[in-house]
């Protein structure tokens, strides 16, 4: 596949149309992941989903409107925008060079989502809460860390890695299940180097 | 001039084996009410689609032929060209609300805003539409408050608002009650007298034999008949197509020998029939 | 229906403010505390905006923003308090535990920096309506199409609740259960989501064809149904936003 179409724009009406899809996915996750009482997140389903199908563009633009409209009920959730950005890039970019075949590689798109996740986001934690995450797991490791090593930004990757591990995991699993699920002729409206071909 | 022409048509959606709908010729005069019917997975909703544009535009694939919808050629032009000439009303009523808008006014103004016209055009042309399918008085309201019926005949609005002369209606009461139903349908007479050409699929059969002037059978893609509802469903052929007549005519067809060879296809022709034959016996 | 919004219908002096001008105003407040390298610049810039919550008679609806952050932030100060990197004066010492000065002192700058960044925002999103947002952004050059895609989102999540509440409800009855261990829960929630996420994807194609049929990719300029009402300060007060931030920058660099 040509480097072209990895970063093909296409913001058709289709894959636009994914986005509030996407974000009220998004929203749902995190509504029945608090009704369950779940330890994570589970918040960012649809912008996975939606970057495995339209690519990294969409991706990164579900994943922005994602933050702003969160940020909206509340406000730290803008500045974590970045981070959804990333992750719908990563996705997007994996998804169009053969990431989607199997479970295995869907499976190394859930460690890329970490990775860029944490990465990410430390920083932010750093600026923000001079390193924590506000989970109460994630914020005993960075005690215990911060305690035994004095390094902020190692307890606070570890605090950030710890919350994003199984989080990030479930996520793409499932976005990828239902991925799987989808009729083909609902993948086929999202491709960007479709033409009309004539018919004698 | 004919309002519809479709000559030869053929699509293929992009990665798909078979034809969707393979040499398909019908056409339609100003006013005519046509009922498109056959089968799940008959080619019925690729056809509706191949008549606004959507086939080939929006999912591109194979396209041969061509229709012509008031004088323009679908391949040829932009869907959002297309829409002026022909508007096209989906089974879902809730997935046709865009929900960008706050009121049944401003929804059913959106696709005038998108054309960029003047607003005293918009509020005229939208108080116009807003009339005519008798949700006047939700104007305020949100849209996502309506019933289905009341939903449906918003999103006709919708598209009435654009001033096509084409309605295409796929299967617009198949997710609605009988009361809802019976709302769209007293829309479509009036859309009727408003002289629109209308095509509609629709599988409550009794319904399309007495609503529309032609029906137009589809199976496997192809067109198998075209013809006015009584000589349609008279036809011996027809259970071939794996249609059932509506139910009128199979009582009709057990008990009367008529001499002309066209049987009832609605209650009040049976009636009328039924009767005649009671006399005469 | 839900609103998914804080927005507050009121009558204030900052409700009839433009929302472009909020947001300059939210640039401003959140840079100039940033910039000025005096811990009193972040401390003016929390209370005038708290002072403009207040005045827009929301900062009721403020609170429960607060308190949730508020709760973090707790934690961000016991533990700097008692971990902080820099930990060297013991400070005072509770039930066993010692908290250092220093942390302390970091983790009083982060409630500024927080309340600050929050308060800024909050006189957005409490006295601005998203939609009247995102029309005078797309009136100054967003694209209509994004901008489509951004309102959508607050009518489409309360559909999309409403349908979740019936899901929820529907796998109740079929015995599902939602109480429990962890693993109990964890199984019930691929039946909760992913119905809804199904629905919603499949849902797209439909709405996609109905916009287009609603001529959304017409390629002209677009009418505005409505005028917005012009906001007669507006330049000045954009104005006086960038040329204080720009002090501040000076100020920064200077220093």
């Amino acid at each position: 596949m040509s480097k072209k179409s990895v970063w093909s724009v296409k913001l058709s009406t289709a894959s636009l149309v994914l986005i509030p899809a996407a974000v009220g996915v998004n929203y749902i996750g995190k509504l029945f992941a608090q009704l369950l009482k779940l330890p994570l997140w589970l918040d960012s389903i649809g912008t996975v989903l939606a970057s495995m199908l339209a690519g990294p563009i969409i991706g990164a633009l579900a994943g922005l409107i994602n933050n702003i409209i969160y940020g909206f009920m509340d406000p730290v959730s803008f500045v974590y925008g970045i981070t959804s950005v990333a992750i719908g890039v990563v996705v997007g970019l994996m998804a169009r060079i053969g990431f989607l075949e199997n479970w295995v590689k869907a499976g190394i798109i859930a460690f890329a989502v970490i990775f860029t996740s944490t990465v990410v986001s430390t920083p932010i934690n750093i600026i923000f809460w001079e390193g924590q995450t506000g989970n109460i797991w994630g914020d005993a490791v960075y005690a215990g860390v911060l305690n035994i090593t004095n390094t902020v930004w190692l307890a606070s990757f570890l605090d950030e890695l710890i919350v994003d591990l199984p989080d990030k995991i479930l996520t793409v699993l499932i976005a990828y299940g239902i991925y799987r699920g989808l009729p083909k002729n609902l993948l086929q409206l999202y491709r960007a180097d479709s033409e009309i071909e004539e018919l004698k | 001039m004919k309002k519809i022409l479709v000559e030869h048509l053929k699509y293929r959606y992009p990665q798909a084996a078979e034809l969707a709908l393979n040499d398909i010729s019908f056409e339609a005069e100003e006013g005519e009410k046509i009922g498109v019917i056959g089968r799940n997975g008959a080619g019925k909703s690729t056809l509706c689609q191949a008549l606004t544009g959507l086939v080939p535009h929006f999912y591109k694939g194979a396209y041969g032929g061509r229709v012509i919808v008031d004088g323009t050629e679908v391949l040829s032009s932009s869907i959002s060209e297309i829409v002026l000439k022909v508007g096209i009303v989906f089974q879902n009523p809730f997935t046709q609300v865009t929900g960008a808008k706050e009121t049944v006014y401003d929804e059913v103004a959106f696709g005038l805003e998108n054309l960029g016209l003047p607003r005293g055009e918009i509020s005229s042309r939208v108080d116009a539409a807003l009339e005519l399918l008798r949700i006047y008085r939700f104007k305020d309201q949100a849209p996502f408050s309506l019933s289905g019926g009341q939903t449906q005949r918003m999103a006709i609005a919708g598209i009435i608002a654009m001033r096509p002369r084409i309605i295409v209606l796929d299967e617009p009461t198949s997710q609605l009650d009988p009361q809802g139903s019976e709302e769209v349908y007293q829309a479509l007479d009036d859309l009727s007298d408003q002289g629109l050409t209308i095509v509609l699929t629709e599988h409550k059969i009794e319904k399309i034999a007495q609503y529309c002037d032609k029906i137009l059978v589809l199976q496997d893609g192809r067109s198998v008949a075209f013809d006015t509802p009584a000589r349609l469903f008279s036809a011996e052929d027809s259970d071939a197509w794996g249609i059932r007549p509506p139910v009128y005519t199979s009582v009709c067809r057990k008990l009367l020998r008529p001499p002309t060879g066209v049987y009832p296809v609605t209650l009040s022709e049976a009636g009328e029939a039924l009767a005649n034959w009671e006399a005469s016996t | 229906m839900k609103q998914l919004t804080l927005y507050v219908d009121k009558q204030s002096f900052v409700h009839a403010v433009d929302p472009i001008t909020k947001l300059f105003y939210v640039a401003f407040a959140i840079l100039t505390s940033m910039l000025v390298p005096t811990a009193y610049a972040g401390v003016i810039c929390a209370l005038l905006s708290l002072s403009l919550l207040c005045l827009a008679k929301v900062i009721k609806n403020a609170s429960p923003v607060f308190l949730f952050i508020g709760f973090v932030l707790f934690t961000v100060v016991v533990i700097q308090g008692l971990f902080g990197v820099n930990n060297q004066t013991e400070a005072f010492r509770l039930s066993g535990l010692i908290f250092y000065r220093e942390g302390l002192i970091t983790g009083a700058k982060i409630i500024l920096r927080v309340v600050n960044i929050v308060s800024a925002f909050l006189i957005l999103t409490l006295t601005t309506k998203a939609s009247d947002l995102v029309e005078d952004l797309v009136r100054a050059g967003l694209s209509p199409r994004i901008g489509y895609v951004i309102t959508s989102v607050f009518q489409i999540i309360p559909q999309m609740i409403s349908s979740a509440d019936i899901i929820m409800d529907a796998q109740r009855s079929r015995g599902m259960e939602t109480e429990g261990g962890l693993m109990v829960r964890m199984k019930a929630f691929i039946p909760l989501i992913g119905p809804v996420v199904l629905d919603s994807f499949m849902s797209t194609k439909e709405r996609a064809m109905a916009l287009e049929a609603r001529a959304f990719s017409a390629p002209n300029k677009k009418t505005f149904l409505r005028e917005r009402p012009a906001y007669t300060y507006a330049a000045k007060l954009r104005g006086a936003f960038v040329v204080l931030t720009l002090a501040a920058l000076i100020w920064r660099l200077a220093a």
